[in-house]
């Protein structure tokens, strides 16, 4: 634990701020290491894409960072609260709050309806109006229309713009995204790429996307890529 | 509505095939329970008031020590709001038109009987009719035997002692002319005001005198209290649960009630269990998602629990709608079989075992999985992580073990039930280990291939962890309804073959010991087979162990035994219906000890060795216990408390000789024939006692059945939730193996044989624990014989073979209906 204090001043300007993450699982006989020493700063609102082989350690570099999991060794800082050390229900709190999530096979609940998918975290927040945000968001993902329907009766492209939509519900600080183009065509990649960067930019959150997709990646400020569990960053596209 | 209140909200988990077959699940068991204690409340008072009639009262009081009953005793019954009838039995001389007869004399009073008809004619060629009082003073009831006898027709004069009485009917049956060894001679039905103006009583006479009481259950006990600390030895507080020969067969149908619902439940709770799990191994997601959302795990764990709780809601209200009218159509048949109407009563207090029983099902069993979901790692949402772990499994099977032998033993009170289950369950899970042991080592062997057998074979070997735990679960479901088949069957033939078509339905009492052989001549001559003679000797047990035998045993146990005279015996050979339980039966030359029964041991507190003295006559013997038997008291044959042996201490005491004899009713002039060549000995009929117990007897068997339909109906659910468990992995794999290019016919046979195969094995373990448990019960529970149920165990793992092939085809349905590309989308 080197650095468990809250909103310091050389971390209040980054978003995220990771130092020396290492992570690793029992498999009971040995152990394996996905993780080695990751370290990465990002600031509020850029744009970040982390790419990598299969199995190199993307989803779980992902997982860490938006505090669905704690990490073996390091620290995890997440909008200057030190996220590693927190319990599994304050993370939820701050996830609640602060973070938005994009999933390669999009996780929508397939009992409700796509407005009520979107409704959901506002009413998990405690948050006003959550119809009104809902309907507002869903017609700026394009599905003013489909409101009703539900996750079956959408193709894929929609259903991942309903989760876009439920991402940037809550008015997150950050949005992580784990492939959110995988299982989508190119021209519908492109779409949902154009809707993540639009939204990244007029809502000032900050975006961090582990993808596949090079012209995704391309078009993101920052550029991770990571190798057998190490992390480097290779350049930056200016903004 | 809110996309979180939707989320929570029942009416949509409606929709979701588990909490359907949890819903079904636990509206069984709370059907069932609450079914059962509902009609087991309305069958103990339908059943004491038809067995009331066995004493033509709710209670007796009979005095055998010739002092009339004080009439301070009725007025106390009175003022408690209980009605009251007198009534006093002797046997005396008396004479008809020229003949003298040995007769037994009922004498009765105002209000006989309280309970039950008395059966009369007006004349012997009249129609039978019911009447509700005795005879009015001046005028006398014969039976048909007696006026036989003596030669008298109705409207003739009969003298009885000092007192001409007016024949003025036919006695055909008296509600009490139950089964007492004291009704002796033939009949005469007279008025109590008129006994003292015979002079037949004097003091000394050997007279009873019988008060009976009729009232509300709480009541009569109420007056049993106040009554106890002023009875003498001499009298004898008689309820119908003291009625051996009817007793006995009620109790084991009680038994048999209680372990079926104890069953159903037990398997319903299984359905649960089973349900639950599958469903929250589908919300691992949601909750996941949720948690991602932000949610934390004190509101996951609150959201399931108040869902666990609507259900719960639900399943008892369903249930207890579900109990009603099936109630209503039990007691129906039960009145039509009586013929008489019954009033309905929902005893909210009936409805208490079956709201635990929910309480149970939910806690025990719906809860534990759905608790461990607020452990569900968020991370889930991009990996699925190491799912449910085995250990919790162990937690959860060891929670609902508890939880469901709590509920047997609640419901049965009975040790040896739940023992006997346990052990039954235990074999089982051993079977099932080695089982799967021989699977590993077995199937692995086994190449790939493409014939239905292989891939049946393949599949299960696969699937071993899911295979066994629905072998698991089907064999216990079989065991459950298996065990319960095999007693209601054995119940059902231990009456049959206690109360056979030729059952005896005549006792002969008194027979002097010279005339033992003519009598045996007497009745062979005319088709009538004497099966065995007892010698009879009536004496009181006084000592235990050297101290008087009421000091000797708890003074708040009223032991009937102990206030009468028992029947005691000398016999060489065991008589065939009785099983030694301790001890060991008396050998050739064995001149000391005695046998006693078990009942009356347990009552006692008697053990092996323990010294039982008697008071016969003027004497006194004391002897060790030798041995503890128990009797089929339902037999309708002899049976006696206490057995000595031959040339033992009853030797030289005075003797008569008893045997029971079947006749058919069509032949009952041989009686006549038999009274004029032995007036001495006394002829019992207990035909009707027969007819009667025949009659109660189907009731309750139709009550049994309708209770294994319950059970039938728990054992669906439980495969509905095992099949539906798996269906949706199944599905997806037939839906892949069709794109992969298996044959339909292929798939079909694989499946079908795969489910086969997983029926058979459950049913052949389900029998043998069956076994196992049946024999465990039996010996204490039933009294019955082991034997094997060979009709059932080899049919049951066909049939459940059959019965799962049909099921494993049937969930294949889908798959080969539509396109597997539809299929997959669809299950994706
Ligand atoms: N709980 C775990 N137990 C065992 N191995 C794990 C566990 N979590 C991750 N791994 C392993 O760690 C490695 C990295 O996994 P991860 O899912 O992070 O890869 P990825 O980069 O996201 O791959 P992909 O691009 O295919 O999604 C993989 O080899 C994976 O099998
Ligand atoms: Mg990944």
């Amino acid at each position: 634990m080197t650095d468990t204090t809250f909103m310091t001043g050389t971390s209040a300007q980054f978003m995220l701020r990771v130092s020396d993450l290492s992570h690793r699982v029992n498999l009971g006989h040995n152990t394996l290491t996905i993780l080695q020493g990751v370290s990465l700063e990002i600031k509020s609102g850029e744009s970040a894409a982390i790419v990598g082989r299969s199995g190199s350690g993307k989803t779980t570099l992902l997982g860490l960072l938006a505090g669905l999991d704690t990490p073996s060794e390091g620290s995890v800082e997440l909008g200057g609260a030190v996220i590693s050390v927190l319990g599994e229900d304050e993370r939820a709190r701050l996830r609640a709050q602060r973070v938005g999530f994009v999933f390669q096979s999009f996780q929508l609940l397939p009992a409700l309806t796509a407005l009520e998918n979107v409704m959901l975290p506002l009413e998990l927040g405690g948050l006003e109006a959550p119809e009104i945000r809902a309907r507002e968001l869903l017609k700026r993902v394009g599905l003013g229309e489909r409101l009703s329907h539900t996750p079956r009766q959408l193709s894929g492209g929609e259903q991942q713009r309903v989760a876009i939509a439920r991402a940037f519900a809550a008015n997150p600080v950050i949005l992580f995204a784990d492939e959110p183009t995988g299982n989508l065509d190119n021209h519908t990649g492109q779409a949902i790429s154009d809707l993540l960067l639009a939204l990244n930019r007029e809502q000032g959150t900050t975006l961090v996307v582990v993808t596949h997709d090079e012209r995704l990646a391309g078009r993101c400020q920052r550029h991770f890529s990571i190798d057998a569990g190490q992390l480097t960053e290779s350049g930056a596209t200016p903004a | 509505m809110s996309a979180t209140g939707k989320l929570i909200s029942v009416r949509r988990d409606w929709r979701e095939r588990d909490v359907r077959v949890l819903l079904a699940a636990l509206m069984v068991a709370v059907a069932t329970v609450a079914t059962i204690a509902l009609f087991a409340s309305q069958l103990q008072k339908t059943l004491v008031s038809s067995a009331s009639a066995f004493l033509a009262a709710d209670r007796q009081l009979e005095s055998e020590n010739g002092q009339p009953i004080p009439s301070a005793w009725f007025e106390q019954a009175r003022s408690r709001g209980l009605q009251t009838a007198r009534m006093t039995e002797f046997s005396t001389m008396m004479s008809g038109a020229d003949r003298f007869q040995l007769v037994s004399v009922k004498a009765v009073g105002q209000h006989y009987p309280l309970r039950g008809e008395i059966e009369f004619r007006s004349a012997l060629d009249q129609p039978e009719k019911t009447v509700d009082e005795g005879p009015a003073r001046g005028e006398a009831w014969l039976s048909p035997r007696l006026l036989q006898l003596l030669s008298v027709k109705v409207g003739d004069t009969v003298d009885l002692g000092r007192l001409g009485l007016k024949v003025s009917g036919v006695l055909v049956r008296e509600p009490d002319g139950g089964f007492s060894m004291s009704a002796l001679a033939p009949r005469i039905m007279m008025n109590i005001d008129d006994v003292a103006a015979t002079g037949v009583i004097r003091t000394g006479s050997r007279v009873n005198y019988v008060a009976l009481f009729a009232g509300v259950e709480t009541k009569l006990e109420d007056f049993h209290r106040w009554l106890k600390p002023r009875l003498g030895p001499s009298h004898e507080w008689k309820s119908v649960r003291d009625g051996q020969a009817l007793s006995q067969s009620l109790e084991k149908a009680e038994r048999f009630l209680l372990l079926g619902g104890s069953l159903a439940v037990l398997l319903a709770a299984v359905a649960v269990a089973v349900a639950s799990r599958q469903y929250a191994v589908g919300q691992r997601d949601t909750v996941a998602l949720l948690k991602t959302l932000g949610v934390d795990s004190d509101r996951i764990a609150r959201i399931y629990l108040r869902r666990l709780l609507l259900w719960g809601a639900v399943g008892i209200v369903g249930g207890v709608l579900v109990a009603i009218p099936l109630y209503v159509i039990l007691s129906e048949v039960v009145a039509s079989a009586l013929d008489r109407p019954l009033a309905y009563e929902i005893d909210p207090k009936a409805l208490l075992p079956a709201l635990l029983t929910a309480m149970v099902s939910l806690f025990g069993f719906a809860y534990p999985p759905l608790r461990r979901l607020r452990t569900v790692p968020a991370m889930q949402v991009l990996r699925s992580q190491p799912g449910e772990a085995g250990r919790a499994g162990v937690v959860d099977a060891a929670i609902a073990a508890v939880a469901v032998f709590g509920l047997v033993w609640l419901y049965a009170r009975d040790i040896t039930m739940v023992l006997s289950l346990l052990g039954g369950l235990a074999v089982l899970l051993a079977v099932l280990a080695a089982l799967g042991w021989l699977m590993v080592i077995g199937l692995r062997k086994l190449s790939g291939g493409g014939s239905a057998w292989r891939l049946a074979l393949l599949a299960l070997y696969r699937h071993r962890r899911a295979s066994l735990s629905q072998i698991s679960v089907f064999a216990m479901t079989m065991m459950l309804a298996c065990t319960l088949i095999l007693v209601r069957t054995s119940l059902l033939d231990d009456w049959e073959a206690q109360l056979p078509a030729d059952a005896p339905n005549h006792f002969l009492l008194n027979i002097a010991p010279d005339a033992v052989d003519e009598v045996k001549t007497f009745l062979a001559q005319r088709g009538a087979d004497v099966d065995r003679l007892y010698p009879m000797v009536r004496g009181r047990l006084t000592e235990l162990n050297g101290r008087p035998v009421r000091e000797a045993v708890s003074k708040d146990r009223n032991i009937n035994a102990l206030n009468r005279e028992l029947n005691l015996t000398w016999m060489s050979a065991l008589p065939g219906d009785n099983r030694i339980q301790a001890g060991r039966w008396f050998t050739a030359g064995d001149k000391t000890g005695v046998s006693i029964e078990a009942g009356l041991a347990d009552r006692l507190g008697v053990k092996l060795g323990d010294k039982l003295g008697f008071t016969i006559g003027a004497q006194h013997i004391s002897e060790p216990v030798a041995s503890i038997r128990t009797v089929q008291w339902d037999s309708m044959k002899p049976n006696f408390y206490m057995a000595f042996p031959p040339g033992g201490a009853l030797q030289n005491m005075p003797a008569t000789w008893i045997t029971s004899f079947y006749l058919p009713p069509s032949r009952d002039a041989v009686l006549n024939d038999f009274s004029r060549k032995f007036p001495t000995i006394s002829v019992l009929s207990v035909g009707h006692v027969i007819d009667r117990i025949r009659t109660i007897i189907n009731q309750v068997t139709q009550a049994i059945e309708t209770i294994l339909l319950l059970i039938l109906a728990a054992a669906i659910t439980v495969m509905a939730a095992v099949v539906s468990a798996t269906l949706q992995s199944r599905q997806r794999e037939g839906a892949l193996m069709r794109t992969l290019g298996a044959r339909q016919s292929v798939l079909v046979g694989s499946t079908v044989m795969e489910f086969a195969l997983l029926g058979l094995f459950a049913g052949v373990l389900g029998v043998m624990a069956a076994e196992a448990a049946v024999w465990a019960l039996q010996f204490r529970l039933f009294e019955g014989a082991f034997r094997w149920h060979w009709a059932v165990i080899l049919p049951l793992p066909l049939i459940s073979a059959v019965l799962l092939a049909v099921l494993g085809r049937w969930q294949l349905r889908p798959v080969l209906r539509v396109s597997p590309m539809v299929l997959l989308r669809r299950l994706e």
